[in-house]
């Protein structure tokens, strides 16, 4: 034993002079990998939620100013190009959005229907602090979207009232409170939280231990958002024959919703975000089982094609046209198990 | 690279070879909290994850409650999800739970997040329970749907003591003192009102698969055996059954099952009547809905939110061979906090779920009432739980409380303690002594026992 003992210092020695490098390049590796997911999936995600959030306090705005049909229209894109950063950002849900109990101020559905008919008839003050005050299900992208779109999608100028419009811009601005908290909460020269993803490991890193657990995280939010779109985003209207339980159905924006939560997938997965490329999970799994690599980024775009694929409106099909349904809720659920069962347990073995 | 691995990995398996007992190895054993259920993950997510011993048809199951914990309730009458208040806490069972953790504590009157208010006056009702405040209830509704008013809203501020270790360090002890503002009627005379923060839902169906035998067994109401501790059994009310039964679940176990505990809490906390509490949370007070309503939310439903906490894992352990995680778990023992946080069961065969049955867990509970002293009192009976006494919390999952819920997640019934050593530092009444003996470790041992506690 004792020559054996020595033997093995003998060994760790060698280790230390000589793996030094080789240790560093690799922890470098998976740093890099956290450093594009945290900058340039996460941060640019959240970025861009803001950037279309002031965009939409703009368009409400100039709708309360000057209503007109053009600008209903105008209001009615910029929530729609709003709602692409924030389901693309529903891959990552983990963190200050809900430890700050930001997500129900953005995200809260359904819409409190007998409230905010009794709020719009009080004569209340429609102001951002207001709204602020209010519970999640009076404000947010839902209410926005109820208001906007009318509850069966086809509102007509006619049908608003100027107390809507007062509504709908201090809604706005106070969505844009809520987004601009959460992107300031990972900023870094704001409250820095990214800082936990891209230090990983190091010392004073109080959430990650090691660059493995936040690597699981990602994981983890990717399986939480497949798991989500499969089995309740499309699935409780399916399965119950109800589009009332449909998420986005005031705006049609269902199946648009669906393909962009999936493309938080690929995004963190890809490491790409707009026409940044960089590192992501890919990297990491490419080098253990490239097999696997192909077949995760083929599952992925499947999945979007699929969910495009539905036949009309989400609303519609669920009662027209269920075989198109059914195959993109397939789709996902195969993601959900690839990255499930075989992502993860890669990850979780590094 | 792989290679190098491989060799530091032989060299540790040597170095752990050569230590001349087997230690290590025993530590590891409680490495699976949670027996079968446990999951691996140190990160934000950790407590949302399934438990690891699900079939197919358990997990779909639990991913189908998933959505029953995350619905958020609306006014009534409305297509979906109606039923909110008229007078409620949160709009969501995760609004309190986040991340199925503790959530921040509260930086403002307007939004409690997880904080609540239990409310009675002095006196018992027929099944023992406390009695309800006039106007009030047994809770303290903080919010309300549109026309109707919150019952109040809190202020508090914080009271500071310093406590001195035996090396000289000192350590700052602070509390939230708080009071009712805005009472929407007059606040009954010598009303009663005990702060609690939801604690994290990981771990509850191991807690109820817990033998009532191995429960009773560690009671001793009279201290028979003379150590200063006397585990005491809380007795309430099984709406169900109509039965006095034993308590396990809440700050003072006034709940003997999850079913019951999710009932009331979508009742309390939501106003969400229910098969359980078919009554509105404001029923008798001046503020109803006045709707035909009720039960607002069926069995299934109830089943659900219940089902989803029961199958949760309990994370596994993290750094048990670190030598100075191994001497922290002794200390921790022999200081005799372990009197109470109990580590150790066997869980006896759960009346539903197999994955929950025959499960070696280390919850370190007891889940039986303690006084905790003057310090933690809340002056507040519950069923049998009188004023000073407390049930111990499991402390499973503790070491994550942060990273779950953020730096602002903080420990003990009312989230005063921002630290680990301030909430053992607040322990009184039967646990002075095991206080006492922590306070006069040296610096090195008690950091041993936090690091033991970061590892749970």
């Amino acid at each position: 034993m004792k020559k054996f003992y020595i033997f093995a210092l003998a060994l760790s020695a060698f280790c230390i002079s000589s793996c030094d490098k080789e240790d560093i390049d690799d922890k470098d590796d998976y740093k890099n990998i956290l450093q594009n997911l945290g900058n340039d999936v996460i941060l640019s995600t959240y970025a861009e939620l803001d950037a279309k959030t002031i965009d939409l306090v703009a368009a409400l705005t100039a709708l309360e100013t000057s209503p007109s049909a053009t600008n209903l229209e105008a209001a009615r894109q910029a929530w729609r190009d709003a709602r692409v950063p924030w389901e693309q950002s529903e891959g990552f849900l983990f963190g200050p959005v809900d430890q700050q109990g930001i997500d129900p101020a953005i995200d809260s559905w359904p819409v409190n229907q007998p409230d905010l008919d009794a709020v719009l008839a009080s004569s209340n003050a429609l102001t951002k602090a207001y709204i602020d005050g209010l519970d999640g299900t009076l404000k947010g992208f839902h209410t926005i979207e109820y208001l906007v779109f009318g509850i069966d999608g086809n509102k007509q100028m006619g049908d608003f009232t100027p107390r809507q419009f007062e509504y709908l811009r201090a809604c706005a601005q106070s969505l844009e409170g809520a987004t601009q908290q959460l992107y300031y909460a990972w900023k870094p020269e704001q409250n820095n939280f990214i800082n936990n993803v891209i230090s990983a490991g190091e010392a004073g890193n109080t959430v990650y231990p090691s660059q493995k657990a936040a690597l699981e995280e990602v994981v983890a939010g990717l399986v939480t958002i497949a798991d989500e779109v499969a089995n309740g985003k499309i699935n409780d209207p399916l399965s119950q024959q109800n589009a009332d339980l449909e998420e986005s159905r005031f705006s049609s924006n269902s199946k648009q919703d669906f393909a962009d939560n999936i493309r938080s997938i690929k995004n963190a997965y890809i490491g790409i975000y707009k026409n940044t490329t960089g590192l992501g999970l890919s990297h990491i799994i490419a080098a253990k089982n490239a097999t696997l690599d192909t077949k995760v980024k083929q599952q992925i775009d499947e999945a979007i094609a699929a969910i495009e694929n539905i036949e009309g409106t989400f609303t519609s099909a669920i009662f027209n046209a269920i075989p198109s349904v059914e195959n993109a809720q397939q789709k996902v659920r195969t993601l959900q198990q690839t990255i499930e069962s075989e992502v993860l347990p890669i990850i979780s073995n590094l | 690279m792989k290679r190098h691995f491989f060799l530091l990995m032989l060299i540790s398996t040597i170095l752990v070879g050569c230590k001349p007992d087997e230690d290590i190895l025993l530590e590891d054993e409680d490495l699976n909290l949670g027996g079968a259920t446990s999951i691996s993950g140190t990160y934000i997510q950790a407590f949302q994850q399934p438990a690891a011993n699900l079939s197919t048809a358990e997990l779909d199951l639990h991913r189908e409650a998933d959505k029953a914990f995350g619905d958020i309730f609306v006014t009534a009458p409305n297509t979906i999800n109606g039923g909110l208040g008229p007078i409620f806490n949160q709009n969501a069972c995760e609004n309190c739970h986040v991340s199925n953790g503790r959530s921040p504590f509260p930086t403002d009157g307007n939004d409690l997040r997880g904080l609540l208010f239990r409310l009675s006056i002095e006196g018992i009702g027929s099944h023992g329970e406390p009695l309800a405040a006039p106007n009030y209830g047994g809770q303290l509704q903080t919010k309300a749907t549109f026309g109707k008013t919150p019952e109040a809203q809190l202020t508090w501020y914080e009271v500071e003591e310093i406590k001195t270790f035996i090396d000289g360090e000192q350590i700052t002890l602070s509390k939230p003192v708080f009071s009712i503002v805005n009472p929407y009627l007059p606040i009954p005379p010598n009303m009663m009102m005990s702060p609690r923060m939801a604690p994290p839902v990981i771990g509850l169906g191991l807690l109820e698969a817990i033998r009532e035998s191995d429960i009773l067994a560690l009671a001793d109401p009279d201290d028979a055996d003379n150590n200063g501790i006397s585990g005491k059994v809380n007795r309430v009310w099984d709406v169900k059954n109509q039965q006095t039964t034993v308590g396990r679940f809440g700050w003072k176990a006034g709940q003997p099952n999850l079913l019951q505990q999710s009932a009331a809490a979508y009742n309390q906390d939501m106003g969400i009547t229910n098969p359980y509490f078919a009554q509105e949370n404001s029923y008798g007070q001046t503020q109803g809905d006045a709707l035909a309503d009720d039960p607002e939310i069926d069995d299934i439903t109830l089943k659900a939110a219940a089902f989803y906490a029961q199958s949760l894992g309990v994370p596994q352990r993290r750094n048990t061979t670190d030598p100075s995680i191994i001497s922290g778990k002794e200390l921790f023992m022999q200081i005799g906090c372990g009197n109470c946080h109990h580590p150790k069961f066997i869980t006896g065969q759960h009346s539903e779920y197999a994955f929950l049955s025959n499960q070696k867990i280390y919850p370190y509970t007891d889940l039986l009432l303690h006084d905790m002293g003057e310090g933690l009192a809340d002056n507040r009976p519950d069923f049998e739980a009188n004023g000073n006494e407390w049930r111990t919390p499991p402390l499973w999952g503790l070491g994550l409380t942060k990273t779950v819920g953020g730096q602002q997640a903080n420990y003990l019934h009312d989230g005063r303690a921002k630290t680990l050593q301030e909430a053992i530092m607040w322990h009184g009444g039967e646990a002075e002594n095991s206080k006492e003996n922590f306070s006069n470790l040296s610096k090195t041992e008690r950091e041993a026992v936090i690091k033991f506690l970061e590892s749970l």
